[in-house]
């Protein structure tokens, strides 16, 4: 066989489709009840609802935050959260003020805690972290001090915490160390008596019922895509919906004047 | 030293590259429309490099060779005026592709009679401070959706003048100085500002010279490159090897059982494959396809000329337009999409629909500018 057929072969095996397009039978996008539990009853976020008719959210965080792998910024978490709690929550005016930095990890968000809460007088802080800290192996004990020093500092302005953790993506599962960062998160949350939303088991979830990971990450093998933020975004409201509805929704009508 | 002689590039026009940036253009096209299934022909999926890595490599490797003779004929301030005066186009282009990518939306939602769209498309920053947004796409820091390779190209040919009379003297030093940088910029995490302020260049331009000024310094060294033939095989061997591995990992993406076979350590290398800064393996399988592009595509292949390969040359020929027609049709495929609830008939239709509209604007442009007229454009 010649260079160039050989060549040319190298070529004809790049442009052929894989059998059975991996397209056809997509997964949902879905999470078990147990694992929406944020563990916390958020009840100043309840009570804005049902006596305010509003709920302030800021989404601190990174790039899933920020929505770098999303086409489009309006697909990232945070606006999709705000979508599904305007849908859901009829007459509430929902506020989602996006506080994603690409790239910073725990420490880097503590220290801007307080700058970006303070303005925005929010009942929920949800905080995205973990995976940066993990990525730059960030010794536990730091990551928790900074955890904690930063949920001191933004509750100390009012708001109720709610903790998201890490993305279970290539990059992520094959640190060594990625579930001890999941499990302190969950440590800190409990300690801290701050909800905890889990990224990490959802997805991995995901990942075990048999969704490929070009589905809902992009292909650097680190950022959630299109499909990966809508539901990341759809599944967090959904947590916080369970916490905050007011009763009468499943309960009594309220009378209407 | 004989390589202190600018080189004389052949003056006839290289069909290869009209082919290969034309298709570029349609893979650029097909995957730029969401959950596409016609995107499973690209580049993308069989290996870490897509057609961003084709365009802008070509894009520099076409620069020396429309510009690298009128600096021989004309000196260097006529050479710079004439790059300027294309980067000047190029602004343009994409500040108009800004303004009818926006009014396409807006359009679609009043026509409709309905916000959903502008809400579900809404270009961050537009809607909220639409006076700021407006400035700060002017100076190319705000770039929705989809409109971040043009202000790539943008910023990297505006740099161009003070490459070109290196490059084609010395363009194994520019090689080697790309490549430093580029490391240099991942290393310390250099990048552009982006608006709004926590955001940077999704195509970081002092990471992607490198794929640019790898192209320019392969158009003057062309067939010096000869000396490369004396290891063909063994090139050609590591080259399949490493486009056999990037297969396999990329198509582990869609297959489950396939990732599972991928060793922790192993992924603990791979991952991130960082679009951001051309991470290394992009680039390395990038390098590797064109090995073998150089071996299969000599410049006189028959094939080449193949009338039914003609829409791609064309586009190819055409490149900006089509570029900037491709960006607003990946939104009109992407809003008929939705309307047919993103059906695999419906993808079906408005890719090729695409890509017909595409080429026919390509032959449009060549008849207009006319047959007869050969000079080389970008």
């Amino acid at each position: 066989m010649s260079a160039r057929s050989l060549a040319l072969a190298a070529l004809l095996s790049l442009v052929l489709p894989p059998s059975g397009a991996a397209l056809a039978d997509q997964l949902q996008c879905r999470a078990t009840r147990a694992l929406l539990d944020l563990g916390n009853p958020l009840q100043m976020a309840r009570e804005a609802v049902a006596d305010r008719k509003e709920l302030r959210i800021v989404a601190m965080g990174s790039s899933s935050t920020q929505g770098y792998g999303a086409t489009n910024p309006q697909y990232a978490y945070p606006a999709q959260l705000k979508m599904r709690l305007d849908a859901a929550l009829p007459g509430v005016a929902v506020h989602v003020f996006n506080k994603g930095v690409g790239g910073q990890d725990a420490e880097e968000e503590e220290q801007r805690m307080r700058q970006d809460v303070k303005p925005e007088n929010a009942q929920i802080v949800v905080w995205q972290v973990g995976t940066n800290s993990a990525i730059r192996r960030t010794p536990l004990d730091k990551f928790a001090e900074k955890l904690r020093a930063g949920i001191d500092i933004g509750r100390s302005l009012g708001p109720e915490f709610v903790l998201m953790n890490l993305q279970y993506v290539p990059a992520v599962v094959a640190l060594p160390d990625e579930e001890d960062y999941a499990r302190v998160m969950a440590e800190v949350a409990r300690e801290k008596n701050v909800g905890l939303f889990h990224r990490f088991e959802i997805m991995r979830a995901w990942y075990n019922d048999g969704m490929p990971y070009a589905q809902f990450v992009t292909n650097d093998g680190l950022h959630l895509n299109d499909f990966g933020q809508k539901c990341i975004g759809k599944l967090l409201a959904q947590a916080i919906l369970e916490a905050v509805r007011p009763a009468q929704l499943t309960g009594e009508p309220k009378p209407r004047n | 030293m004989a390589g202190m002689k600018p080189v004389a590039l052949s003056p006839s026009r290289d069909i290869r590259l009209d082919l290969f940036r034309g298709l570029a253009l349609w893979f650029i096209f097909l995957d730029h429309v969401p959950d596409n299934i016609v995107s499973w022909l690209t580049v993308r999926n069989y290996g870490f490099s897509d057609a961003t890595e084709i365009f802008v490599y070509i894009s520099g490797y076409t620069a020396v060779i429309a510009y690298s003779r009128m600096l021989a004929r004309d000196g260097w301030p006529k050479a710079a005026a004439r790059i300027y005066r294309r980067v000047w186009q190029l602004y343009v282009a994409h500040i108009l592709l800004f303004v009818a990518f926006t009014a396409q939306i807006a359009w679609v939602s009043i026509a409709k009679d309905t916000t959903a769209l502008i809400e579900e498309m809404e270009l961050l920053g537009l809607g909220q401070d639409p006076y700021r947004a407006l400035m700060e796409a002017a100076l190319l820091k705000f770039r929705p959706a989809n409109l971040d390779v043009l202000p790539l190209y943008i910023v990297l040919l505006a740099f161009f003048p003070l490459i070109l009379p290196v490059v084609v003297r010395w363009p194994r030093a520019v090689i080697v100085a790309s490549v430093a940088f580029y490391e240099a910029a991942c290393h310390f995490d250099w990048n552009l500002p982006g608006y709004p302020e926590s955001k940077v260049w999704y195509f970081n331009p002092l990471a992607w010279q490198v794929v640019f000024h790898t192209g320019a310094a392969m158009a003057v060294l062309g067939p010096k490159l000869k000396w490369l033939d004396r290891w063909r095989w063994q090139i050609s061997v590591l080259a399949l090897v490493y486009l056999a591995f990037a297969g396999f990992i990329a198509l582990s993406w869609h297959y489950n059982a396939l990732e599972r076979l991928v060793p922790q350590w192993l992924a603990r290398q791979l991952y991130p494959i960082d679009k951001t800064n051309v991470d290394i393996l992009r680039f390395l399988h990038f390098l590797a396809v064109a090995w073998f592009v150089r071996l299969a595509v000599p410049p006189g292949a028959p094939f080449l000329k193949w009338r039914i390969l003609e829409p791609l040359r064309r586009c190819g020929e055409h490149s900006l337009q089509i570029f900037c027609l491709g960006t607003f049709l990946a939104l009109s495929a992407q809003i008929v999409d939705a309307q047919f609830e993103g059906s695999i008939l419906s993808q079906v239709i408005v890719s090729f629909a695409g890509i017909v509209i595409m080429s026919a604007a390509a032959y449009g442009a060549s008849w207009y500018k006319g047959e007869a007229d050969q000079t080389v454009s970008l």
